[in-house]
């Protein structure tokens, strides 16, 4: 008898831990995001920010003892990553679609989210249209879209740029570059701003060789030169313009993805000083505990500085982890919905007393946008300069515009 | 006995095209297969050029977009209701610009043929890319909505493509075995011959090449329809190299060595894609191998041993070499 107690008290101690260990749910999310090519740094970044967010929202746990995991796959083109979007849903059980640089693959996977009626937390594409015109309420997303960067850059023009009248626009010809001038044009005439555009240039993608624009440009002698590249664009734009004093003969503003580290990193000492830029994160604004320690953890982790497509990763993690605490489970997509809209999620970017929220209508998060000028600081190596002299714009003020949405969807459709 | 064996290839095609309904697999396997068959169809269609008339085409993919891109765009202008009515409209857009564009490309040949193919192509492609107010850009278009009676799950759409893409690959049967189809094929390996016997090669060239192109964009305006969403990758000259891989690795000189390679290349795709971000290196790695150790692709491992003598080898080299 006594050794039947024992032999049942071990079965006992072996089985339930591992009952308990069976009981906790893995909340998959299915991500996609570019790893290879000219975009593959920002892939590579974002995974970086998924690991670190993981590890803080599994830590402080979630319901149910469940644990969150991600998924991520080289999105290539948008046929492959509806494909991938579909298997996430129907194959690996994913709750979460998560994720994607491109707006255009961005636009086919919002199609699968609406479908399956499946949570999609855009992370990294900035195209306003899936806030906007291509709104669908199973779709949020955790960084800025190019009206905010725009808007705020309309405000810096306004205020802070004296005596200018003519304007030139530089940007990529596809709807990123579009849209961005389309949108800065957009707020410059609602705040009654009087320019004249005495240029518009649209080099393609990856172009290697600017020469030709820039000599249009400096003959055309805009006051300002708006600049809608990104990536190596801008890295390779800057180091052609520069021995021709494209920077001394006009102001350079380039605010949607100019600032970013991964620009200011591959231009190391070749960056001009003073020049008007943003991203939509900064490694050095603002100097708050939590995005120093933001900062701090992805250096660690990678030993490198992150680019701005981390933070949209991380804050997207941590968005996701709260609303399943908030509704005690994954499984109830509708309550998710509801919970995330108008959630308030603490954003590394998020300057002291304000929090970042998503607005309830647009599923767009509201952040504040911090422009700057470039200014010698190599506390962020490689980057020789980091932007300073930053003017704060509030979030309220740029996001949601439903005027500009009415006008966006006039001009785009549906 | 020779009738079971010509038509065992058409077995094994439904066995595995309608197995897959009765195994269900899952939604996600059937969307899969749903793009092999429609890739498939594509890959067929552009073997009527490459492996039967000898014609290495690398601009198909302007005619699987244009079918796309008219199906998707008249979807969205009015109504799903006529969808069939879209995607052969579309392709009758494809088979039309296919004929002007052979006009002017058939007058030369081999790689002259191909990279003009190819500047067409790309052209097309930037003008979808730059007229984004029309063409929706590099954001493409998405929610082309599918008729009421296909909507709702992947089966019904996929049974729909199963239908055409099987009429449309049995008619492309029926012409690579007619009068015309020898012609074709006579053609790949002797031009100079056919010409003696009267026929007129160009003309001939140019109903393959509409032909071909007439199908890309019946698959093109099916893909339309089963992703919900068209954009400019599918214009662009990856989408045709995607034909000549398939054609390759399957077996060009093979009626149905297409479809194989369709179904190797989507299907490692979708395996090696799971797993890692080099999945091109493993694509490259099973296209190597095919083409060192298996030059007529998987389904034409039989023909090596057997089938061309060596002066019909050297007759097809000489004339499709472009001097």
């Amino acid at each position: 008898m006594k050794h039947r107690l024992i032999s049942l008290l071990i079965i006992a101690a072996i089985l339930i831990p591992f009952t308990i260990v069976q009981a906790a749910e893995t909340i998959k999310i299915g991500a996609l995001y570019t790893m290879t090519g000219r975009g593959g740094q920002y892939g590579k970044d974002s995974e970086v920010a998924i690991k670190i967010a993981l590890d803080e929202v599994n830590a402080k746990g979630l319901p149910g003892g469940a644990k969150l995991d991600v998924i991520i796959t080289d999105d290539k083109n948008p046929q492959y990553a509806v494909s991938v979007a579909k298997r996430y849903i129907t194959d690996e059980k994913c709750k979460f679609l998560f994720g994607i640089i491109s707006t255009a693959i961005g636009l086919a996977v919002t199609e699968v989210s609406k479908e399956h009626k499946v949570i999609f937390v855009g992370t990294d594409h900035a195209g306003t249209d899936l806030t906007a015109n291509k709104f669908q309420k199973y779709y949020f997303r955790s960084s800025n879209n190019t009206f905010q960067s725009m808007m705020a850059g309309a405000y810096y023009l306004k205020d802070e740029v004296k005596n200018w009248k003519k304007i030139a626009y530089i940007g990529p010809d596809y709807a990123y570059g579009r849209d961005q001038w389309m949108e800065l044009k957009w707020g410059l005439d609602k705040l009654g701003v009087k320019y004249q555009v005495v240029g518009e240039y649209w080099p393609k993608l990856y172009e290697p060789d600017y020469t030709s624009y820039i000599t249009a440009i400096i003959k055309a002698a805009p006051d300002i030169l708006v600049n809608g590249m990104w990536g190596g664009d801008t890295v390779a734009f800057i180091k052609q313009a520069k021995p021709y004093g494209l920077f001394s003969k006009m102001k350079y503003f380039h605010v949607d993805a100019g600032g970013n580290y991964e620009a200011l990193a591959g231009l190391g000492a070749d960056m001009p000083a003073g020049i008007i830029m943003s991203a939509r994160h900064h490694n050095n604004w603002p100097e708050t505990p939590a995005n120093k320690t933001y900062v701090e953890k992805f250096y660690k982790a990678a030993g490198r500085y992150p680019s701005y497509a981390a933070e949209g990763a991380y804050v997207g993690v941590h968005m996701v982890a709260e609303a399943i605490r908030k509704v005690g489970n994954a499984n109830d997509t509708e309550a998710l919905v509801k919970a995330m809209e108008g959630m308030k999620i603490p954003c590394p970017e998020d300057p002291q007393g304000f929090t970042s929220y998503i607005d309830p209508k647009t599923h767009q998060i509201v952040q504040i946008q911090a422009i700057g000028t470039t200014v010698k600081n190599d506390k962020f190596p490689p980057a020789k300069y980091m932007l300073g002299n930053f003017k704060v714009y509030p979030a309220d003020k740029l996001w949601p515009s439903f005027e500009y949405i009415d006008y966006m969807t006039k001009v785009k459709g549906k | 006995m020779k009738k079971i064996k010509d038509y065992l290839p058409w077995i094994v095609y439904f066995v595995f095209f309608l197995g897959i309904l009765v195994v269900n697999p899952g939604t996600h396997y059937i969307h899969l297969v749903a793009r092999i068959i429609i890739f498939s169809l594509y890959a067929v269609a552009f073997n009527l050029l490459y492996g039967t008339t000898g014609l290495v085409s690398f601009g198909h993919a302007l005619f699987y977009g244009i079918g796309a891109y008219i199906t998707g765009m008249l979807v969205k202008a009015t109504s799903p209701e006529l969808f069939l009515l879209y995607i052969v409209l579309g392709a009758v857009g494809s088979a039309f610009v296919s004929f002007f564009i052979g006009l002017l490309t058939l007058r030369l040949t081999g790689i002259y043929f191909t990279m003009l193919t190819l500047a067409f192509a790309q052209l097309v492609w930037g003008l979808t890319f730059k007229l984004y107010h029309f063409t929706g850009g590099d954001d493409g278009i998405q929610a082309i909505a599918k008729p009421e009676i296909l909507a709702g799950g992947v089966t019904k759409y996929y049974l729909f493509s199963f239908i055409v893409v099987t009429i449309c690959i049995y008619i492309l049967w029926r012409i690579r075995r007619s009068p015309f189809g020898t012609v074709l094929n006579s053609i790949r390996q002797n031009p100079q011959r056919v010409t003696f016997l009267g026929l007129n090669v160009y003309k001939n060239q140019l109903k393959a090449f509409v032909i071909s192109a007439f199908f890309a964009g019946i698959a093109g305006g099916l893909y339309a329809g089963l992703d919900g969403s068209i954009h400019p990758d599918m214009l662009h000259w990856p989408t045709s190299g995607n034909a000549i891989l398939m054609a390759t690795i399957g077996g060009m000189g093979t009626f149905f060595g297409p479809v194989v390679g369709a179904g190797i290349l989507t299907g490692l795709e979708e395996v090696v894609g799971k797993y890692t971000e080099y999945w091109s290196f493993y694509i490259g790695v099973v296209v190597l191998i095919v083409v060192l150790l298996f030059p007529n692709g998987v389904l034409g491992i039989r023909k090596f041993s057997s089938s061309k003598n060596n002066e019909e080898k050297e007759t097809e080299v000489v004339c499709n070499s472009g001097n």
